[in-house]
């Protein structure tokens, strides 16, 4: 009952009229942003992120509307995967297998509806879930210290490695470049200076935000450039747009399992919504074995379960993000970086201390959620016609707000050169199969792991025992060292 | 290759990164782990995973043509151009020239990209300057 009362000071801050508008304002601009091909919810927010630092909003503000551009993306990706077999982003990848076809049919209008209502049901669904596991996940965070910290992060960087990327190999190694990046600048602990390169700019550490910006915002205007071709991209006819009652309960269970599905893959570590929507897509097409001649062709099941799940793990993956400090995906890792600006720590005491802050977010996303409904059945033509934009009236407004943003944070150049580097290096990761996810995790999380690792050591008097010391401990060991040796062995057994 | 290449590099990397933080001079420190343990472990795992990977490298289809490359190079170029203008032309200048010529690289015909830009930048320029007030550069030529 006490949730309840939560929730209802949630609803409170988030009802608020400029919070309100902030959650209409980002939703709006995230289903365009994820509908537009090439910018997805990950560039979105890095790209909005130092706008809405520079331009004071309180934290929780700031927050509700960077969270709806990440869950509005989440809505708006489907629309060119089923209208242009382009998915707008890495989640909407599996809706083109059975989206683009229905629209090839000339179904287009009843894909974009049933998916819209897929995609609210998904994410009700895993809100729901979060509103219940929340406190009782922060309860639990409460028992932690140092060294339970310390293994957490661990966990989810291997959970990290083994599932996300083409190779574990190459996500441990993003993840240790984020980590090192971390260590850049003056240390707490001593003050001595650690890897400034005599830089002043470098003296407090590197900026997340040069570093968030540069490596996707910019790595990914040199992508475009490589890709661009000189095509026209034909729309499919979207036709009549209806909900029907029929199609809804055809595809009742596969919603709710591939909610669960979603919100389960959203709350692991690092791992999002494209991850989410591919093993929901994998699982309805085995639940319907013998029965699934039409996936790949036009399935409404094969379209739901995707656009389903990746609304539910876009959702969950802010479960631990807020409970534990730990995000599920790398959206929510720039999500908690944004927090870290505002001298926020998410984790166990923002339910107590701040309670307006996780609260207020929480119930801004159900408030989204309808907002998106609503965008995405009567509005969708809107949608539609955008995207239609050509890229070369896109791309100089995606480099001009990256330039104003990172400016208006210092107002020094230096930061627009570094932001520059760091999107070649960025470009160069990109090309050697390296996902830049991990990178900002580690680069969000290595100050966070480095005191908890020093200070469980200042207990124990360096006696390094103390990171198995508790039940807790221990089992977070076991599952790391799970999801470690897991996949291989999957690995094993399925090729026998 | 190209990931033989990049793991050399790192592998170079990670023993400079060993090296600079073994010789940090800490003057006092409290505590049993300093600063200098965290960079220490990382390094290690950063060479035993590039020396994996020098010796596992995996394939590399990326070849660009020349053409591709000079338009990201000029990308790079550009980027790098429009940070020197940004505050020394300002704004509205360096991002109605940069802006064109991001159009003309994406296909559009100059005239249409020079009207885009100019048009672009000055509405752009009195909407984050006025009514979003963020800290925008005016620029020597408007006498910022």
């Amino acid at each position: 009952m006490e949730t309840l009362g939560f929730l209802a000071t949630g609803f409170s801050v988030a009802l608020a009229p400029m919070n309100l508008a902030l959650v209409l304002i980002g939703c709006f601009v995230g289903t365009l942003i994820g509908s537009l091909p090439g910018i997805g919810p990950i560039n979105g927010v890095a790209i909005l992120l130092p706008l809405a630092y520079a331009m004071g909003f309180p934290p929780e503000s700031a927050l509700i509307l960077l969270a709806g551009v990440y869950y509005g993306a989440e809505y708006g990706g489907r629309i060119s995967s089923i209208l242009l077999n382009v998915p707008g982003d890495a989640g909407a990848i599996m809706t083109t297998l059975d989206g683009y076809p229905l629209a090839q049919k000339g179904e287009g209008g009843r894909a974009l509806a049933l998916s819209a209502v897929a995609s609210f049901a998904g994410s009700m669904g895993a809100l729901t879930l979060i509103v219940l596991f929340a406190p009782l996940l922060s309860d639990l965070a409460l028992k932690f210290g140092p060294s339970e910290f310390v293994w957490l992060m661990t966990f989810a960087f291997t959970c990290l490695a083994t599932m996300v990327g083409s190779r574990p190999l190459k996500t441990t190694i993003g993840v240790v470049i984020g980590l090192l990046l971390a260590t850049v600048g003056v240390d707490s602990g001593t003050g001595i200076l650690r890897y400034t390169m005599d830089i002043p700019n470098f003296f407090d550490g590197v900026d997340f935000l040069v570093v968030v910006i540069g490596m996707f915002a910019i790595s990914e205007v040199l992508v475009l450039l490589e890709n661009w071709l000189r095509n026209d991209m034909k729309l499919t006819p979207v036709g009549r747009s209806f909900v029907s009652m029929s199609d809804l309960l055809a595809v009742k269970w596969v919603v709710l399992r591939s909610t669960l599905v979603g919100f389960v893959i959203g709350v692991l570590p690092g791992t999002g919504a494209s991850i989410g929507s591919a093993v929901a897509y994998g699982t309805e097409k085995r639940f319907a074995e013998g029965n699934d001649d039409q996936f790949g062709k036009g399935d409404i099941r094969g379209l739901a379960a995707p656009e389903a799940a990746n609304n539910a793990s876009a959702a969950g993956s802010m479960l631990p993000m807020l409970t534990l400090g730990i995000p599920g995906s790398g959206t929510t890792a720039i999500l908690l970086g944004a927090l870290l600006m505002f001298n926020i720590t998410p984790g166990p005491l923002l339910f107590e201390q701040q309670p307006e802050i996780a609260w207020g977010l929480i119930a801004s996303m159900f408030v989204g959620n309808i907002a998106l409904l609503v965008m995405n059945l009567p509005l969708i033509g809107m949608f539609v016609r955008l995207l239609s934009i050509k890229q070369s009236y896109l791309v100089p407004v995606i480099v001009m707000l990256t330039f104003i943003g990172i400016y208006s944070i210092h107002g020094d150049s230096f930061d627009l050169y570094f932001m520059v580097v760091l999107g070649v290096f960025a470009f160069i990761l990109r090309k050697l199969g390296f996902s830049l996810a991990p990178v900002i995790l580690g680069l969000v999380l290595g100050a966070v792991l480095e005191q908890n690792l020093r200070r469980a050591l200042s207990i124990s008097g360096g006696d390094w025992g103390i990171l198995f010391n508790g039940p807790i401990t221990i089992t977070l060991a076991i599952a790391t060292l799970l999801a470690m040796v897991g996949p291989v062995i999957m690995k094993a057994l399925k090729k026998r | 290759m190209f990931d033989r290449l990049f793991a050399g590099a790192l592998l170079c990397l990670s023993g400079l990164i060993a090296w600079t933080a073994y010789h940090f001079d800490v003057p006092f420190q409290y505590e049993p782990l300093g600063p200098k343990a965290f960079p220490l472990i990382l390094s290690t795992v950063l060479a035993v995973c590039s020396i994996w990977l020098l010796l596992k490298p995996s394939p590399n289809k990326w070849a660009p043509t020349g053409a591709v490359l000079l338009k990201l190079l000029s990308g790079v170029a550009l980027m790098t151009g429009y940070a020197f203008l940004f505050e020394k032309a300002g704004f509205i200048v360096s991002t109605a020239i940069v802006g064109a010529v991001f159009c003309i690289l994406f296909g559009e015909k100059p005239t249409r990209a020079i009207i885009y830009s100019v048009v672009l930048s000055l509405v752009s320029y009195f909407l984050m300057k006025h009514l979003l007030q963020l800290n925008v550069p005016t620029g020597m030529l408007f006498g910022g």
